[in-house]
């Protein structure tokens, strides 16, 4: 059959609408070309796209011819039905579009590929695998939770948990945190400073060493025997500014003609040295730092008044000295020592008056942080904290302008670590000056006896001058008082007298004062033995001229008259006696031409000078003594 | 302590304390719900077995980490609050003051009467002494 073709040709006869009764036949009329055209289109089936449709299609083509052209006769068009077909086509086209633009924008529509059907595992497989899931997530949750008890238990055991040190140092210094860091504050200012540096520290966690770990809770239990070295044991740590790190002290050095006379470090190294156990390393390295800004305040406040100060010779202020002149020829330098090095390099030599001056600029520097502070009371409702007690009676007093100025007069620190240094240095003075002449004037002794109440700027020897062996006799006693430049003297009898800072004025004091002594001694001595005193004289005023005043005499008379001795005492730079005895009258009398009666004897005469230094007797009173006896008795 | 007035930053900072807290707690809680979950295994999901498998492994593994982050989340509350206690208790802060400040007052009388008898002995064997002193040869 395929091999023979037969070509099937649609008849060339018109198709018959219909046969009248007659048996005539209509003809249908053949379709012009635009009737067949829009039946052949009519025909296409737009829904039908492949190829394989098109020629299914066909088959049932004959079928359905016989509908269509009713169809296409109702229809009031013929391009109708292609119109709407292509009108359901563009809508589809217009809908694919908006899909593909939503699908593209991914706002409102997010595509997934629809998997295909899987190949079945099998579910122990599953079962396996989630098991191994499971023991994975176990084995993270294991260590997690074994890192945190390792944690747990390395603070439980180890005593030194950064929270613990955090709370000693709470309680022993102020700590505020700022953001994340914990900041303390070393400054005075709650004491009441004014100083300006902020004086601030940081404290942080210290980061794990462990090779010290295993020694240090050994260690620091015991006793502080020797002290833990730094860093080793302590989990907390400490940032102090760099200009605040390292040591710093103050010395004070008194100067004569460039020659050290006394010197003294304010450093409060020492301070810590009793740190309770329980207080970590840290208190030392702040302390430090502390004192670091303490000497710093003090010195910035030195030298600030030192250039304010109107003194006759100006203070000078170079670098980190200060130098102001005491007296004359002697000279105070305080000077700042801050050495950055990690080893504290051992302050100089240090002499007896270290404590005192360091002690006392120390003090000085907290009176006026107390001050700051401490207001006297009542305080006033209104008006400012600062005046004292007596500015604020001033009013109800009605004081005038003068005590109100007086008012206003205060020492600054210079002044007063200057007066104090002044007074320091007249006392020494004294003491060598009282000292040099107990050793080389032997024979009134000088007991000088040191009040132990005083002040800073005022103290106070008593000296008594006594002759060995005759101290009831009598006893000349002084007070003299040590102020910063001067002396004040204050003898027995009520004489005040005034006296500069230069030595040898107190030396001639103390001469003058033997001097009266010993012939006071000697009055006294004259009147037990019954000896009269004819004359007495502190100032005598003839004989050579002496260096210091005038020598004294007196002039004593034997009970029955017939001997005299006269004594001098000269109050040379050495104490010296000379004494002359005379005897009148006579033994032997041979009247003369020129004295003719023996009462004429009676006036006295020729007195002789005594060896007194062959005279028997261990002092002068005792000389005088035995010579007053051996004249009286011989009578 | 919460009846006082504090100031705002404070009162914040407590209140963050509390919601740290409970997120950290909670977040354990959820996250444990999670792995239970994942191993009861009802994947419903379109993924092939193997690969719901390997999620399943990575998610929980995350999950876990997420309950050990939490715990140690916890312990850094724990520290903070230790902190915050340590640097705002100044009730404690001030009976370390009273103390110290006794215990340094009780040092200060003692060493003065310590040094106020050790004054007085010696002034009177000084006196003695300077006595002796002076009226000896040896000066």
């Amino acid at each position: 059959m395929s091999s023979v073709e037969i070509s099937v040709e649609a008849p060339i006869e018109h198709q018959i609408q219909e046969i009248a009764y007659d048996g005539t036949e209509i003809y249908q009329p053949p379709l012009t070309l635009s009737e067949n055209l829009s039946k052949c289109a009519a025909r296409i089936d737009f829904s039908k796209t492949s190829l394989e449709d098109l020629k299914k299609e066909d088959d049932k083509k004959g079928d359905e011819d016989v509908k269509d052209p009713t169809q296409l006769q109702s229809s009031l068009w013929p391009w109708d039905s292609v119109r709407n077909k292509l009108r359901d086509a563009f809508t589809e086209i217009c809908v694919l579009s908006d899909v593909l633009s939503i699908a593209k924008e991914k706002r409102y529509l997010v595509l997934d590929p629809v998997p295909q059907e899987l190949q079945d595992t099998k579910p122990m497989v599953q079962v396996y695998a989630r098991k191994k899931a499971l023991s994975q997530a176990a084995n993270v949750l294991m260590s997690g939770a074994e890192r945190l008890r390792n944690t747990h238990s390395e603070q439980r055991n180890n005593r030194n948990d950064f929270h613990i040190e955090l709370l000693r140092l709470r309680q022993n210094w102020r700590l505020k945190k700022v953001s994340n860091t914990i900041i303390g504050d070393l400054s005075y200012r709650t004491a009441g400073s004014k100083f300006m540096h902020p004086g601030t520290f940081e404290v942080t966690k210290a980061e794990e060493d462990p090779p010290s770990d295993g020694n240090s809770p050994s260690s620091s239990p015991a006793a502080g025997a020797q002290p833990p070295c730094p860093k080793a044991n302590s989990a907390l740590r400490v940032n102090v500014p760099s200009e605040l790190q390292g040591v710093a002290y103050i010395k004070v050095i008194t100067q004569k003609d460039q020659e050290d006379l006394c010197t003294a470090n304010v450093n409060l190294m020492g301070h810590g040295q009793n740190i309770t156990p329980q207080v970590g390393v840290w208190q030392k390295t702040l302390e430090f730092a502390q004192n670091v800004l303490f000497c710093k305040e003090l010195f910035s406040q030195l030298a600030r008044e030192a250039i304010q100060l109107q003194a006759p010779i100006p203070h000078v202020v170079v670098g980190n000295q200060i130098r102001a002149t005491l007296l004359p020829g002697i000279q105070l330098i305080i000077s700042l020592c801050h050495s950055t090095g990690q080893d504290p390099t051992p302050p100089g030599p240090i002499n007896d008056h270290d404590h005192v001056l360091e002690h006392s600029l120390h003090q000085l520097l907290r009176e006026v942080h107390h001050k700051n502070t401490h207001h006297p009371f009542p305080h006033p409702a209104s008006g400012p904290l600062g005046p004292s007690k007596k500015h604020m009676l001033a009013g109800p007093m009605a004081a005038d302008r003068h005590e109100l100025l007086e008012m206003s007069k205060s020492q600054t620190l210079l002044e007063q670590i200057i007066s104090q240094a002044q007074h320091i240095f007249m006392r020494k003075r004294t003491q060598y000056v009282l000292d040099t002449l107990a050793r080389d004037v032997k024979d009134p002794q000088i007991v000088s006896h040191w009040n132990l109440m005083n002040s800073p700027t005022m103290s106070c020897v008593k000296i008594n001058i006594v002759t060995h062996g005759y101290d009831t006799i009598n006893r000349t006693s002084l007070v003299i008082h040590v102020k910063e430049r001067s002396l004040k003297c204050i003898c027995r009898d009520g004489r005040v007298m005034h006296l500069s800072y230069e030595p040898q004025e107190l030396r001639d004091l103390i001469l003058c004062q033997i001097n009266q002594h010993q012939s006071a001694c000697l009055l006294n001595l004259a009147k037990c033995m019954a000896w009269q005193v004819l004359s007495n004289s502190n100032h005598l005023g003839i004989g050579p001229v002496e260096p210091l005043g005038n020598a004294s005499s007196c002039l004593l008379a034997s009970p029955n008259g017939d001997r005299m001795i006269a004594v001098q005492i000269i109050c040379d730079p050495q104490i010296d006696v000379k004494v002359y005895i005379a005897r009148s009258p006579r033994q032997d009398f041979f009247p003369s031409p020129l004295v003719p009666g023996k009462f004429w004897e009676h006036l006295g005469g020729h007195f002789k000078e005594v060896r007194f230094d062959k005279l028997e007797g261990k002092n002068f009173l005792n000389k005088m003594e035995f010579l007053m006896a051996s004249l009286t008795s011989s009578s | 302590m919460t009846s006082r007035a504090l100031p705002q930053s404070k009162e914040a900072l407590l209140k963050s304390y509390n919601t740290r807290l409970k997120d950290d707690v909670k977040s354990m809680l959820d996250n444990f719900e999670e792995i239970v979950k994942l191993a009861k295994g009802e994947g419903d999901s379109q993924l092939s077995k193997i690969t719901q498998c390997e999620q399943d492994t990575y998610e929980m593994q995350v999950r876990a980490a997420n309950i050990v982050r939490a715990g140690e989340s916890l312990m850094k509350l724990v520290s903070d609050i230790k902190q915050y206690l340590i640097l705002n208790d100044f009730h404690s802060v001030n009976e370390a003051i009273t103390a110290n400040s006794q215990l340094f007052r009780s040092t200060q009388v003692d060493c003065d009467k310590k040094l106020t008898t050790l004054r007085d002995e010696m002034a009177l064997d000084l006196y003695d002494l300077e006595e002796e002193y002076y009226t000896s040869i040896y000066k």
